[in-house]
């Protein structure tokens, strides 16, 4: 019980870093400007999980980044 | 996986960086070869010295001879008629500017996956935007019209816009390097031979 909460724990403090990264954001800004929606700059972003982002960006807009196929799909929010 | 990514140098390198623009370099080169054989059947006209940029080819009824500092002074003892186009041969040869560097696409491809100044997703969609534009140039090489090449074409360039604006901030040498690679990218994607070579 103690090691699945220390695990947790470790979770969570690794996703509120990655939540951080400003190259993580500038690589969200990028991704957005490259399929043409707009957006600004990403001032925030949660993790969803692998390769999956939901990024607020700082014009408000919402937008959903993650990777199907092999592809990087980036849908509104 | 490859070939994909090696393509997407390819399209990014697209386009540019040649200093001048696009439009006078290709032609250039066709102007100098129609005033070499003008000056071999006709040694009459005087063209413009400074017309042959790149390869200026020696009329093939022009001896070799020394390249001689000023052609007016002397006249060597060869043929006097080829005088002209003999006097100018020198010169085109003189200013001709060293031959630009064969396009390394692999050390571009290699630097572009290297390179820091992308990121993870930023990258994968990059190279997807890269694999579609392929793709509309696979169909143009297959025969399908549309696309033509004037639709490709500003496709291209946008594409290399893209990634230029990129790198050019955080790694401004591979940017410039994809820049000066431009028209030798198109080069390879408008030519169904080495398209063929470069996408097998």
């Amino acid at each position: 019980m103690k090691t699945l909460a220390a695990v947790l724990a470790a979770s969570a403090a690794t996703l509120a870093l990655a939540a951080a990264d400003p190259k993580q954001k500038q690589d969200l800004t990028s991704v957005i400007a490259l399929n043409g929606k707009p957006c600004g700059e990403v001032v925030s972003y949660v993790v969803q999980g692998d390769n999956d982002f939901l990024a607020t960006c700082k014009d408000k807009n919402r937008y959903r980044v993650y990777v199907k196929d092999g592809r990087v799909v980036v849908d509104k929010k | 996986m490859k070939s994909r990514l090696f393509l997407l140098v390819v399209v990014i390198a697209g386009c540019t960086a040649a200093p001048p623009p696009p439009a006078p370099e290709p032609a250039a080169p066709k102007v100098a070869r129609a005033l070499v054989p003008a000056a071999a059947s006709e040694p009459a006209p005087a063209p413009p010295p400074p017309a042959a940029p790149q390869k200026a080819e020696v009329p093939s009824n022009v001896p070799a001879s020394p390249p001689p500092v000023s052609s007016t002074p002397k006249a060597p003892p060869a043929t006097k008629a080829a005088a002209p186009a003999k006097a100018e041969a020198p010169a085109a040869v003189a200013t001709r500017p060293a031959a630009a560097p064969p396009l390394d696409l692999r050390s571009l491809e290699q630097r572009l996956k290297d390179t820091g100044a992308i990121g993870v997703l930023t990258k994968l969609s990059l190279k997807n935007q890269v694999d579609d534009l392929v793709g509309r140039f696979k169909a143009f090489h297959g025969g399908q019209r549309p696309p033509t090449l004037g639709d490709l074409r500003p496709a291209f360039e946008l594409m290399l816009m893209k990634v230029l604006s990129l790198l050019q901030d955080k790694d401004a040498a591979l940017a410039r390097d994809i820049n000066a690679s431009r028209e030798a990218i198109w080069g390879v994607l408008a030519d169904h031979d080495k398209f063929a070579k470069y996408t097998s």
